[in-house]
């Protein structure tokens, strides 16, 4: 008798990971706050007509990286329904529309920040916070659990509390904090992740942002299912944001919303938010198959992108 | 360069075995995160991996100094409702630069310690498998958290139907012609080394945890009939002491089920050396033949009262 090969496979035993659909570059052309919308139409013109050049030059630059110059490009606006609620859907998209149109800009894409917190009952910040794998300081062996200030993060060892009297009776001297992978010299960043009153828990600002970065690099998946997709526009735009998809796409022809990499051009006065968000970033454990999936596609198209995914994010602060 | 990994291994703190979906629910560790189940040849319900970020001494059995940073991968799992694993591990391998780097660097590679400086792999296994040192890298601990966080679930009535120290198992993995070697140690802890051809797959990571499992329903069989005092004390009371083996563990055995299929040989080769199932098939017997004796003095002495 020969023998028989036979395999058996058990659905529920294996994992199954969605893959996303990905551009080379998702440039986010501005993030509007209700400071900014109360300035009025000429501060969001003033906005886009900075950041046009910096757009048409990553568009060039991935042009002439890839074969046929057929780049994937595409780009978003992010307006804050979060911290404060201003104007309406209806109100609000045009004129911003109409502001990117009168300089040559096309938003392909347009979020809300209330998503990045919950989004169609998917709590995508509380997916990001269950990921982060703590950066350990020296001498942390693994026999006591991460050492945590509940609702913050850091990329170093804390100072000891000054004051505070030890076993010994002595009262401890302060001492700096330091950063893990310090050069010398520390920079330690310590960020405020979220805080609750009355039991109601707040992002921070910086954390949202996280979330953002990770949905634009298609890295999130839950229950290996990408957590949002975008979705067309209406022919009008809703009186309430709440009705407003949490990723609208507005541009039919637009290249897929998440990308192999990102840039965000920003007023300089985002560069303390953005520090606190690659500090974050440093800490989140993207699911490994993710990342294989991210970077055998990538791969197939010749393009090697960086392993660490901070180093997939970049900047212009202009 | 190598794998090291520790497994622990006890009975679930509840009354009887849990259903599928209390598996579930318990080893729910992560949100978005599904909890892997298979139903054949026995229900198998395993968290998703976590990580853990350590920055410390690694093991040498030479007590040289050196320094490991990066992630250990753990998951807790539940066996047949009824048996918990917390298990971790890690690969060391060599780091391109002496320095400690960005956390960012390392996140990029989950469940690699990169060894920072001079290390030769022999003395990394061996200082594992054999004295941990204080302060060292504590796998232990890692997976000790990750059996208690099952144990101290709330859907858990926490009354075990007896009571039994877990196992430990530490391991060690390293490219090589396929060699096992099972040791069991004063101190109650076991190891194993197991050499492997090819590169390291999470399958040697399954046959460890598959050894650990039947390690600890045989450790535990034995215990159960120790405690029993067969011949040393009436029929109907050691017959009670057995029934917790029969109504909990019996049907447990089932070496290799989960184990794939290249490495099977790994399992049959440790059979032939160590005789486990036979034992175990020897200890079942014994507790049948309780049952069996118990039943004809109970059956006499309903007829002849």
């Amino acid at each position: 008798m020969t023998s028989v090969d036979a395999t058996f496979g058990e659905v529920a035993a294996e994992r199954r990971t969605a893959s996303a659909p990905l551009s080379h570059v998702s440039i986010e052309l501005g993030h509007l706050y209700m400071e900014d919308f109360e300035a009025g139409p000429e501060r969001l013109r003033q906005q886009f007509r900075r950041v046009a050049p910096w757009a048409a030059t990553v568009r060039t630059s991935w042009q002439d990286r890839v074969p046929g110059r057929r780049a994937r490009v595409s780009t978003c606006f992010l307006i804050d329904d979060y911290f404060s609620r201003f104007s309406t859907p209806a109100e609000l998209i045009p004129m911003v529309l109409e502001a990117a149109a009168e300089c040559d800009l096309t938003i392909d894409y347009l979020a809300r920040e209330s998503a990045c917190a919950v989004s169609d009952g998917v709590e995508l910040a509380k997916l990001v916070e269950d990921r982060l794998v703590d950066d350990p300081s020296p001498d942390t062996n693994g026999s006591r659990p991460p050492v945590k200030e509940t609702g913050w993060l850091c990329n170093g060892s804390r100072s000891p509390q000054v004051g505070s009297v030890q076993a010994m009776g002595k009262a401890q001297r302060w001492a700096p904090p330091v950063q893990n992978a310090k050069r010398g010299h520390s920079v330690f960043v310590d960020v405020e992740l979220w805080d609750e009153h009355g039991g109601k828990r707040t992002w921070s600002c910086p954390f949202l942002a996280a979330v953002w970065q990770l949905l634009r690099l298609g890295l999130l998946r839950r229950e290996g299912r990408l957590p949002v997709r975008p979705v067309p526009r209406d022919d009008a735009f809703p009186e309430d944001w709440e009705s407003l998809p949490a990723i609208v796409q507005l541009n039919p022809a637009a290249a897929p919303f998440s990308a192999y990499t990102t840039l965000s051009v920003l007023s300089p006065r985002f560069l303390p938010v953005e520090l606190a968000v690659r500090t974050i970033l440093s800490q989140v454990a993207v699911d490994g198959d993710v990342l294989e999936q991210v970077a055998a596609r990538s791969g197939g198209e010749g393009i090697k992108l960086e392993d660490e995914l901070v180093d997939r994010i970049s900047y212009v602060f202009t | 360069m190598l794998v090291m990994g520790e497994v622990h291994t006890g009975l679930l703190q509840s009354s009887g075995e849990i259903p599928e979906s209390a598996c579930r629910d318990v080893l729910h560790l992560m949100s978005g995160e599904t909890v892997r189940l298979s139903r054949r040849p026995m229900i198998y319900a395993v968290s998703p991996d976590l990580l853990t970020g350590v920055d410390c001494r690694l093991p040498s059995a030479s007590r040289s100094r050196i320094r490991g940073v990066g992630t250990v991968v753990s998951h807790s799992s539940i066996t047949g409702g009824r048996v918990v694993q917390g298990s971790s591990y890690a690969r060391v391998e060599r780091a391109e630069t002496d320095r400690r780097l960005a956390w960012s660097h390392y996140l990029a590679r989950p469940g690699v310690i990169e060894v920072l400086g001079k290390a030769k792999s022999s003395d990394l296994g061996d200082g594992f498998i054999g004295d941990p040192q204080p302060n060292g890298l504590d796998l232990g601990s890692i997976s000790a958290r990750f059996m208690d966080v099952v144990q101290s679930s709330p859907l858990l009535d926490r009354r075990a139907p007896f009571k039994v120290a877990r196992t430990k198992v530490r391991w060690v993995a390293q490219p090589g012609d396929p060699a096992i070697r099972f040791t069991l140690n004063a101190d109650q802890t076991r190891t194993i080394r197991i050499a492997h051809s090819g590169d390291f797959t999470p399958a040697v990571v399954d046959l460890c945890e598959d050894l650990a499992l039947h390690d600890w329903l045989l450790t535990t069989l034995l215990l159960i009939v120790e405690r029993a005092r067969i011949g040393g004390r009436a029929g109907p009371e050691v017959v009670a002491k057995l029934a917790p083996a029969v109504d909990h563990l019996l049907h447990l055995w089932m070496p290799a089920a989960r184990v794939d299929e290249a490495l099977v040989p790994y399992w049959h080769g440790l059979e032939d050396r160590m005789r486990f199932t036979a034992q175990w098939e020897r200890l079942v017997r014994r507790i049948r033949d309780q049952l069996t004796l118990n039943d004809a003095a109970m059956l006499r002495s309903a007829r002849h009262p």
